[in-house]
């Protein structure tokens, strides 16, 4: 449901625009860093009365949803713009489309409470679609995800870092995809971390002795988790 | 061989998960020209990693104006990382353009930008990566016609066996002429030899191929070229000069990237040129005469600039920004219409004065990073050597200014091995660098809160082509080495940091800048011993380098450190900035004297000979502070 009724800060006049967006094609391939500089110049090219932070470095105010891995496509990602002026969502989303990168399109635009969590910590959970690209076998993987799962836990490195994931609170469900082709992933971020579905697709070839596949990942939607676990819609 | 005009994308995208930095190969940015029509394709190749290339306002430039030309299309392409290029030997992927995709090798021109010296084996890299062969004269009927132009054209020779042709001095309109007669001379069906000789008619282009190189009692043991009986090449290429510099566009910077990039700003070139005759600057000669852009355009870019392309930083660059005689109204026009929108103005270097301090003061706003100067020298006799016009006193007033403005970190910029340096000289920079925290401490305090703290960076002096001191010898690298033993021994202040660039890395350029055409089997031999990306600290293999000497019979120190005679015919002679053999060598006896040269932006000509030889003058839109 999308908001068109903006619910200030009144101390700071200030309005906080949710916007939906994808990223998609090649530009999947973006670091979450060089997407946060390519969103913040296309919200500079639009002209939206953006709000500037009262920091050192004056910074736009502007908030992301938890960082995609490098390779890894969405449909619904998000980021909240801080906004001094009301304006029409509709039009601020047309304003913004006008100066995306076709790949990285906002899809749609509406104003949420000021006082949220950062969009960072209050989206927990996620959903998944992993395809398998080559011809790797989607029923090996699938007995090693039931092996891996079985452990409770993955240890895997990171750089030159050993990661630990709590498979039982981080993976909610796995489940093979219609076609068959591959994985839908239901996941939960956590304070100790959140699951990447390539670490896990990873390590269940590992069990089975396979080698890495060629996957095609995307992050098909993002929720808050309330506290009685029901889903709640970011926008 | 010419290939095929195609979309071969597809063969790089599933290397991109296999390689760091993806982004490098990706395209799509915001301002890219995705339409490419032709029918006439060129691409502009900096041939380093995307990260550096991109922000090269030259390439955006020549870029803007082939788009812009009736039928002729451009794209960019740079070379891709070591992963990326072992990944596309091995599954036979040729170098792909960015816009369209298609292969290098399958365009009509492809344009290089010479930066500096260390890009030599890159070029080769990348010709090799693309399939087009390497040696201009191995080149078939129908391939690429291959050009370069840039800063470092004015040594060309060995690089020049690679280049159809070569441009000297400013691009933009000299690229679209260029574009258009290998157009032309194509759709008539001309022979690659007709192409290059009709290339060779327009002011500022060199053939390589038209001229033949000789040694003999006259010259260097590199000799000097001479054009082939017949071609009707002219005996000596001068430059190119755009002589109405306001009448270009002056925000030449559309496309943003999606990387961080080493300049990852807006870049507005607010002047052209430098007249203050610094005797070791080889931009300060070549790019002369002197044109600065009227403030109000300079303005009304940056503001256009910064809206089309969502940057929050806008750099004014030029030689010497801070030389513009309008350069303390631009800021604060710039500063009243830019407030509020997050928006930092930065200069690239500071005048050593108290006004260079002022218009960095007037430029950063409240932020205050790091202020950097370049005395050069340790000591007045050594700073008129080289003609660089500063006292003691503008160094202690700039840096007592900027304590005063609330600076904490200044940063000096020195050379070593500069002409007549003695041990004095040397152990002037540490001298002066500790006056410089003395006078912050002075300023700030002595606390450790005070964060006072002073570096200084020593590069190795390079003597380059059409400069007064192209004659010199270099430094040699284990003299380099106890100079510097002497520099950091002396320094007994932890709050003083002292750095020298590395000798080896100086002693490749140095021999590069100073070898004829023979100089091109060297950067092969180098280039076949794995050396690329020479420029980075992390990938430079002086081995290599000295390995590859060897078996050509060369020794790389004995070629940097030797000077040539002042009446030698040199290996770049042929090609002219403009600027007269007689004036770098007055330039050079008086550097013997220590006598200095003025300003001709601020003081009488010094006949240097740039504006009757070009027919130009410098364009100056007030009184020079």
């Amino acid at each position: 449901m999308i908001n068109t009724v903006a619910i200030t800060n009144s101390k700071l006049n200030q309005y906080r625009l949710r916007v939906r967006y994808r990223k998609d094609g090649r530009l999947a391939h973006l670091g979450h860093l060089e997407v946060i500089n390519t969103i913040n110049r296309s919200v500079r090219r639009s002209q939206l009365p953006f709000a500037v932070g009262n920091g050192f470095a004056r910074r736009m105010r502007l908030q992301f949803s938890q960082a995609l891995p490098v390779g890894a496509a969405s449909l619904g990602e998000y980021f909240d713009l801080f906004l001094t002026e009301e304006m029409d969502p509709k039009a601020a989303l047309e304003r913004l489309a006008a100066s995306s990168p076709t790949l990285l399109a906002p899809m749609a635009a509406g104003y949420v409470p000021y006082g949220l969590p950062a969009l960072e910590a209050w989206l927990t959970r996620s959903t998944w679609s992993v395809n398998v690209i080559d011809e790797t076998s989607v029923e090996a993987l699938s007995q090693g995800i039931d092996a891996v799962r079985a452990r409770g836990s993955l240890t895997y490195l990171r750089g030159e870092k050993e990661k630990h994931v709590d498979l039982g609170r981080t993976l909610v469900s796995c489940e093979v995809r219609p076609s068959g082709n591959g994985f839908l992933l239901d996941c939960r971020s956590t304070e100790e971390g959140s699951l990447r579905p390539a670490i896990l697709i990873g390590a269940a070839a590992r069990e089975e002795g396979l080698a890495m596949p060629a996957l095609s990942v995307c992050r098909v939607a993002q929720w808050h988790e309330d506290e009685d676990g029901s889903l709640v819609e970011p926008m | 061989m010419r290939l095929a005009r195609e979309d071969l994308f597809r063969l790089i995208e599933p290397l991109l998960p296999l390689v760091e930095k993806p982004s490098r190969y990706l395209d799509h940015e915001w301002g890219a020209v995705e339409e490419q029509p032709g029918p006439f394709h060129a691409c502009l190749v900096y041939p380093d990693a995307y990260e550096v290339g991109q922000p090269n306002l030259g390439i955006s430039i020549l870029y803007d104006a082939l788009n812009g030309a009736d039928g002729i299309s451009c794209e960019r392409c740079y070379l891709p990382w070591h992963d990326m290029a072992d990944l596309m030997r091995e599954r036979h992927v040729p170098l792909l353009a960015l816009e369209s995709a298609a292969p290098l090798a399958s365009f009509d021109l492809v344009g290089f930008t010479l930066a500096h010296e260390l890009v030599a084996t890159n070029i080769v890299e990348t010709l090799d990566l693309a399939g087009i062969p390497v040696r201009a004269a191995d080149r078939a009927e129908d391939d690429a016609i291959v050009i370069a132009g840039g800063p470092s054209v004015w040594n060309a020779e060995p690089l020049a066996p690679m280049f159809d042709a070569i441009l000297l001095g400013d691009g933009e309109d000299a690229i679209v002429e260029i574009a258009a007669c290998v157009r032309d001379a194509r759709a008539a069906g001309a022979s690659r030899e007709n192409i290059l000789l009709a290339l060779s008619r327009i002011q500022g282009v060199y053939v390589p191929s038209l001229y033949d190189v000789v040694v003999d009692s006259t010259s260097t043991r590199w000799g000097y070229a001479v054009p082939r009986p017949g071609t009707s090449a002219p005996e000596v290429v001068l430059k190119r000069c755009v002589a109405d510099f306001a009448s270009t566009p002056a925000c030449a910077e559309h496309i943003v990237p999606y990387m961080g990039i080493v300049q990852d700003r807006l870049a507005i070139e607010v002047l052209r040129g430098c007249a203050r005759g610094c005797r070791f600057c080889q931009a300060g000669m070549t790019y002369r005469p002197v044109r600065e852009r009227p403030m109000d355009q300079v303005v009304e870019a940056s503001e256009r600039g910064l809206a089309e392309t969502g940057y929050d930083e806008l750099s004014l660059t030029s030689l010497s920004t801070t030389d513009h005689s309008q350069c303390a109204p631009m800021l604060n026009e710039l500063d009243e219409r830019l407030s509020g929108r997050g928006i930092r103005v930065s200069i690239p270097s500071q005048r050593l004065d108290s006004f260079g301090v002022d218009m960095a003061n007037a430029a950063s706003g409240s932020k205050r990073g790091g202020l950097t100067f370049a005395p050069e020298a340790g000591t007045q006799r050594l700073r008129d050597v080289i003609n660089k016009n500063v006292t003691e006193e503008d160094l202690e007033r700039a840096a007592r200014n900027a304590f005063e403005h609330g600076w904490r970190r200044v940063k000096l910029y020195f050379m070593m091995g500069l002409p007549t340096e003695t041990d004095d000289d040397i152990m002037a920079i540490p001298a002066a660098t500790h006056r410089v925290l003395e006078i912050g401490r002075e300023v700030v305090g002595r606390g450790k809160k005070s964060k006072v703290q002073v570096s200084a960076s020593v590069a190795v002096f390079v003597p380059k082509a059409y400069t007064p001191f192209q004659w010199a010898g270099q430094l040699e690298v284990g003299e380099v080495e106890r100079r510097a033993r002497l520099l950091l021994g002396a320094n007994t202040d932890r709050d003083v940091k002292i750095s020298y660039h590395d000798p080896r890395t100086s002693l490749v350029e140095g021999a590069l800048s100073k070898m004829g055409r023979a100089g091109f089997d060297l950067v092969l031999a180098a280039w076949r011993r794995g050396c690329r990306f020479d420029a980075w600290t992390s990938e430079f293999n002086y081995d290599a380098w000295e390995a590859a000497a060897e078996e050509l019979g060369y020794d790389l120190p004995s070629i940097a450190s030797e000077g040539f005679l002042l009446d030698a015919r040199l290996p770049w002679d042929h090609t002219s900035p403009g600027v007269s053999k007689g004036f770098l060598q007055r330039e050079w006896r008086r550097a013997a004297q220590g006598v200095t040269t003025p300003d001709c932006t601020r003081d009488s000509c010094v006949g240097c000979g740039v504006c009757p030889a070009l027919g130009v003058d410098n364009v100056v839109w007030g009184e020079r502070a």
